[in-house]
């Protein structure tokens, strides 16, 4: 069975090779609305408004100094800071005594054994996760499991690009005037 | 207080093409919003097969109302705001095109990077139809796109502008700042050569 623009399409090269041109013209339109008006992305209107300078002023964070009692404890901690250059010289001597090249091996040591402790801690964890992903995966290898799982993830990604394109489509952006 | 934001957005939608014009000049942010949402279907699908790129397709369109909304008071409310948009679409084709040195498209490479946003996609009426019919009518669909994109740009535009946006000769004058007979010329040439494109893609009448 012959779609009926298929019917049209034939009527227009007909009348084209018959050089009949205004049936030709009114056939070709007829033709053309078999062909669809393409819509942008969603969030189009959203997207030329923000470019167009039209879009709501995106929440800007209040400055930093703008409470009084902020300033204040920026002052007192810069005058703090101000005072105690005055003690620094003596401070340093006073570390520069307590150290010395036996106490330095012993802190790069104790660090090294700490590390290496993480280290461990963080390969049996690895292997514990790597034992995890196996035991879960065991089951992938089966078709039937396999084509289920990949049937739901199908799902799922759709129902989120359609949740996505409708929270974007529907945002309540859209009524609110700038 | 829903109420409220949907009947202000209703009344928007009740106001003609000049009185959204009209409030989006008077500073209204609503009014262009409405303005774009009204237009962005037919400025996009013309661009689109100007240039057969989804995403530049997009970037032009924009672009086009981000003009025609800083040249709002230019705008004559005594004709119609579909011929003024279709006029800054045009420019900004033509610049976009003139700028790649874009003269033909490869259209097999756009047909096959088609990713469902395109023609096949939102083909009407296959419901009432027989599968046969539906998948035939999708094919002529595409092979007229093709067909279009074959044509050169100025040939193109006018057919696209007549044909599937029903502008009329004069408001294609008007969009593309072409004299009357030579719309008319391209018109009918470019109906000439869609029609042995179509016949060279096996769709003449023994088909």
């Amino acid at each position: 069975m012959r779609s009926p623009d298929h019917d049209a399409l034939t009527r227009w090269l007909a009348a084209e090779r018959d050089d009949r041109s205004d049936e030709a013209e009114a056939v070709l339109l007829e033709l053309f609305e078999a062909l669809p008006q393409l819509a942008p992305p969603a969030g189009f209107a959203e997207r030329v408004m923000e470019r167009a300078g039209l879009k709501d002023a995106k929440t800007v964070p209040e400055g930093l100094f703008a409470h009084r009692w902020t300033r204040l404890v920026l002052a007192g901690c810069l005058l703090a800071m101000a005072l105690s250059v005055l003690w620094l010289p003596q401070t340093l001597l006073v570390l520069a005594g307590t150290w010395s090249v036996g106490g330095l091996v012993d802190a790069g040591v104790r660090v090294l054994a700490g590390a290496g402790v993480w280290l461990a801690a963080a390969v049996r964890f690895g292997g514990w996760l790597y034992a995890l992903g196996s035991t879960l995966s065991r089951p992938l290898a089966t078709p039937q499991v396999a084509a289920i799982v990949g049937g739901c993830l199908l799902v799922s990604t759709l129902a989120f690009r359609f949740l996505r394109d409708l929270i974007q489509e529907r945002s309540w952006t859209h009524v609110d005037p700038i | 207080m829903l109420g409220a934001i949907f009947s202000r957005r209703d009344e928007k939608k009740a106001l003609t093409d000049p009185e959204l014009a009209a409030s989006a000049r008077a500073g209204s942010a609503d009014a262009f919003r409405e303005l774009v949402r009204r237009f962005e279907r037919p400025i996009y699908s013309l661009i689109f097969r100007m240039v057969q790129d989804h995403s530049t397709a997009e970037d032009l369109a924009q672009e086009v109302f981000v003009k025609a909304y800083r040249k709002l008071e230019t705008y004559d409310p005594s004709r119609k705001l579909s011929s003024w948009l279709f006029k800054i679409a045009h420019n900004t084709t033509i610049d976009h095109l003139r700028r790649g040195g874009v003269e033909t498209v490869p259209l097999e490479a756009a047909r096959d990077g088609d990713d469902g946003a395109g023609l096949s996609a939102v083909l009407p009426d296959e419901g009432v139809e027989s599968p046969a019919a539906a998948a035939e009518r999708r094919d002529l669909a595409k092979s007229l796109e093709r067909a279009i994109g074959r044509l050169r740009p100025e040939y193109r535009e006018s057919v696209l502008l007549f044909y599937l946006h029903g502008a009329s000769y004069q408001e294609i004058c008007e969009a593309t700042g072409l004299p009357l007979g030579t719309v008319k010329t391209n018109l009918h040439r470019a109906r000439k050569q869609l029609a042995q494109e179509m016949t060279s893609m096996g769709w003449g009448p023994e088909a």
